[in-house]
């Protein structure tokens, strides 16, 4: 894959924000469709290397989209995904790679305007890179 | 335990300069107890090294793998020994002991450690280790309430606090820290035996081990 | 796998409708991924003839991997999970692409290439996906109430009714908790007292129930399905073996001192004070001519108390006589019955005075003196009352802590059951098998405690279906770290003792919520989670960016 294929990958965890993507999508609130979303059962389940593998890969963008803070059925499965964007935020800086690239979003399961303006904000954020 | 942490990425680099190709082996213990230099910490150094070089312009080619203990050489020659033919060097991820082990074996490549080892420690919660011991060879946890103040006081002090503890009975110079002797205190206190608060120890004989220390065990 | 991965795929446009997706590009392309043996469209994968149309080529190709590409998934796993075991595969050799909601419906131009790419990426994945076993774990179906009070007698009798053993236990040597304090419900026929002693003579009469007094739990270990359970009773510790946990620890109350400047005392009464008056009315030395209630001081969001005070104001009424005034900053009668009981008392004479700054307390020629703002009328209002009733702030029970950390369980910011946590009501807590109902989760009456029961009940005879295998610690790899033991936000991971004499991690199938937390974290790569391993997510974004 080229980097002009632009390609982000939105990790979405099954009980917001993978809803909220299909209720953007029951609305047809278009987004843009260079975005590739991976179910999870929990935000707390994507680790570091399957962010920098997407990277490796050639994605250019990567979204960790879990519950909203207090809110995450498994307590701490959004907390610990947001110390984990963190840290590849940081690893990625290491190689060169930074520009808020790697973004953690919280999602009630309602917000589909919200879901479709990070999917927005992110694609803006790497076209021309 | 062995307490490691991961070097910064471009101190690493910069001991990689020039290779092309090179082996990165984790440990199976130690460091991956402590997520410094296991199987996973293996994979996210590849990436992120896979990925310098490649926006660099010349992509490093790296094989894994991991032992399950680098300080045991029968361990080291069984998972690496077809491993090391075709790279250049070794990028070992496991602490200075596993490191050197290495490198003892297959001397002909340059052995590069990825991770410092910082100290002996024991875990307070998942993901965050301290400080325990020093490794002076001659333990008096006897006389401290079980509480080691050469490593656990900032200062080393043998005779009680330095006057400077903070309120709450945090260290003077790390007001994050618990003040060693005040533990010390309480610890002894609980026990009934402060008496021992008031002995004088004369300081501490850091040569009790000749260094490099050596053990051999009466039944070898 | 040792065979061979086949691979079916097939699509679905949905009644024709997914019209932005060039259907039989997509067929031609995906004919030519790897190990595929069969690509077919359908307009309706979902209904009888398209399901059975997939039931005939699954068992006709020898297909052994199935790719759906259709609706988001959790819409209809369930019905292609079920068709697929009928044609004699494993349920987990499914993976699904949404190529509808977010695909062809979340954008407006041709999305027939991506269509294809999240294909692929199922594809990968299905590659990968492994037999999943359902496995029946003999669970333990005797049921655990704590606490004594109605909560607990009623979740006790509810259990015993659909055949289910229940052992009761309370802390106290009686059973009742606080029903008996109550007075009287101006909205039922029968006085607490009643329903206490018709519950409790249903109890003892009881042969599936065994009431322990006077007992405490010192220790809770184990899973759902399987807790061990240390009670104390006197000098008496036995350990005890049950399937789930029902906690019913009820709430106390208390008048709190930092709120009232003055102390409670003769004149300066608790609600159960009051009804111990209104229960001997002749032991009094005079009839009091006035009685005043003082409310929303410690806390304003509490509808207990107004509860409490409208029933005994009533009863105030009904048996002294007296004047009635209640000071508060709003009327809260959202609870079964309670805007009939305020109406009740306003048609008694009772007086109810909205305030917005608190009350000011003092004494006067030994009677309370109360002053106050009356925010509706804009005036100054000074009452001087025999007996004032202070408002007392509804509190988690002593103990409540003690128990929270045993049970590894969270409180809410108030203290009560159970973690403020949306996911987890009305009765459930982040250890599976354990339940809270009735008063212990705060504010609670009656009617809302009678529905957290029949939740909890529900929800238990839920557990004791059979559950499939995802998660499992490969013991060989397991370091015994402890990491995965310290995170697992549903207690569900211990420590055991294998064939080998090591100690490893083991993943309680029961108590397991599928969240891959501990997956994610260990550090030796040593927990698998079929469905979302490492490998099955790698693959699916190796799958981004190949060419099409």
């Amino acid at each position: 894959m080229s980097r002009e294929d632009n390609k982000i990958v939105a990790f979405c965890c099954q009980h917001s924000a993978y809803q909220v993507a299909n209720k953007a999508g029951r609305m047809r609130l278009h987004y843009p469709d260079n975005v590739r979303i991976i179910r999870v059962p929990c935000a707390g389940r994507v680790d570091v290397q399957h962010i920098l593998k997407a990277f490796e890969k050639g994605v250019v963008g990567v979204l960790v989209m879990g519950c909203q803070e207090g809110a995450c059925q498994h307590l701490t499965g959004n907390t610990r995904a947001k110390k984990r964007v963190k840290y590849t935020e940081d690893l990625l800086k290491e190689v060169g790679i930074d520009g808020g690239r790697v973004k953690m979003v919280n999602l009630a399961p309602d917000m589909a305007q919200r879901f479709v303006g990070e999917i927005k904000e992110m694609a803006e954020k790497i076209e021309g890179r | 335990m062995i307490i490691a942490e991961r070097k910064p990425l471009e101190e690493i680099k910069n001991m990689l300069a020039g290779y092309k190709k090179i082996l990165v082996v984790g440990c199976g213990t130690c460091t991956t107890i402590c997520w410094a230099g296991g199987e996973k910490e293996v994979g996210v150094l590849s990436s992120q090294l896979k990925l310098a070089s490649s926006g660099e312009g010349n992509e490093l080619s790296i094989v894994e793998a991991t032992v399950e203990r680098q300080c045991e050489k029968e361990m080291v020659i069984e998972e690496l020994r077809d491993k090391v033919e075709e790279v250049e060097a070794i990028l070992s991820m496991g602490c200075g002991v596993g490191a050197q082990t290495i490198a003892e074996i297959f001397e002909e490549k340059p052995v590069f450690p990825a991770v410092n080892t910082t100290f002996m420690g024991m875990p307070e919660k998942e993901g965050a280790w301290v400080e325990m011991c020093g490794a002076c060879g001659d333990c008096f946890l006897d006389r401290m309430g079980g509480i080691c103040p050469v490593v656990r006081c900032a200062k080393g002090l043998l005779n009680g606090p330095c006057g400077g503890t903070r309120k709450g009975g945090k260290c003077e110079i790390d007001p994050e820290k618990e003040c060693a002797w005040v533990l010390i205190y309480q610890r002894l206190e609980k026990q009934d035996r402060l008496d021992l608060m008031r002995k004088y120890y004369e300081p501490k004989n850091y040569g009790a081990v000749q260094r490099p220390g050596r053990v051999e065990a009466a039944t070898a | 796998m040792e065979v061979r991965a086949r691979l079916g795929i097939f699509l679905c446009d949905c009644g024709k409708s997914l019209n932005n997706i060039d259907f039989s590009k997509v067929k031609e392309r995906a004919e030519k991924f790897q190990d595929v043996v069969y690509v077919g469209l359908s307009s309706c994968l979902c209904l009888k003839e398209g399901l059975e149309e997939m039931l005939s080529v699954v068992r006709q190709e020898r297909i052994n991997r199935v790719v759906i590409a259709a609706c988001s998934p959790e819409l209809k796993e369930n019905v292609f999970r079920k068709a697929l075991e009928e044609a004699g595969l494993n349920y987990n050799c499914l993976s699904i692409a949404n190529i509808r909601e977010q695909c062809s419906w979340a954008h407006e131009a041709d999305v027939t290439d991506k269509a294809l790419e999240l294909i692929r990426m199922a594809a990968n994945k299905a590659r990968l996906l492994q037999p999943v076993e359902r496995k029946d774990t003999p669970v333990n179906t005797e049921v655990l109430v704590v606490g004594g009070g109605f909560s607990g007698m009623k979740s006790a009798l509810e259990l015993s009714e659909l055949g289910l053993r229940v052992t009761l236990m309370e802390r106290e040597p009686v059973l009742g908790g606080k029903l008996g304090e109550f007075e009287g419900f101006y909205g039922f026929e029968t006085t607490p007292k009643e329903i206490l002693s018709s519950v409790r003579e249903a109890i003892e009469g009881n042969k599936n129930i065994g009431v322990l007094t006077s007992a405490e739990i010192i220790r809770v270990e184990g899973e759902a399905g399987n807790f061990t359970v240390s009670i104390r009773r006197g000098e008496e510790k036995v350990s005890r073996s049950f399937g789930a946990i029902i906690f019913a620890t009820g709430y106390t109350t208390e008048i709190l001192p930092q709120d009232f400047e003055l102390k409670p005392d003769v004149n300066i009464i608790s609600q159960r004070k009051l009804v111990e008056m209104l229960e001997a009315p002749a032991g009094l030395e005079q009839r009091p001519g006035t009685i005043g209630f003082v409310l929303d001081v410690s806390d304003e969001n509490s509808r207990l108390p107004f509860l409490s005070t409208l029933n005994n104001a009533l009863a105030v009424k009904e048996k002294l006589g007296s004047e009635v005034y209640v000071f508060c900053k709003n009327l809260k009668v959202d609870s079964e019955g309670m805007e009939r009981l305020y109406r009740e008392a306003r048609e008694r004479g009772v007086v109810f005075l909205k305030f917005e700054e608190k009350p000011r307390i003092s004494k006067e020629d030994g009677r309370v003196k109360v002053e106050a703002r009356d925010v509706l009328r804009g005036e100054e209002v000074v009452l001087l009352c025999d007996f004032l009733v202070a408002e007392e702030k509804v509190l988690p029970p002593e103990g409540t802590q003690t128990l929270s950390s045993m049970l590894n369980i969270g409180t809410d910011s108030r203290g009560f059951y159970q973690d403020e946590n949306v996911y987890l009501y009305p009765v459930a807590s982040e250890r599976r098998g354990v339940f809270f109902v009735g008063g212990c989760r705060g504010d609670s009456d009656l009617a809302r405690a009678s529905t957290d029961i029949s939740s909890a009940v529900t929800s238990f005879i839920r557990l004791l279906s059979p559950r499939d295998v995802m998660v499992e610690v490969k013991p060989q790899k397991c370091r015994a770290c402890l990491t995965c033991i310290r995170v697992c936000p549903h207690s569900a991971v211990k420590l055991v003792r294998v064939e080998t004499g090591e100690e490893v991690a083991k993943i309680s199938g029961v108590a397991c919520d599928r969240c891959g937390i501990c997956t994610a974290i260990c550090p030796a790569k040593a927990i698998r989670f079929e469905g979302y391993a490492d490998e099955q997510i790698l693959a699916e974004i190796e799958a981004i960016g190949e060419s099409l």
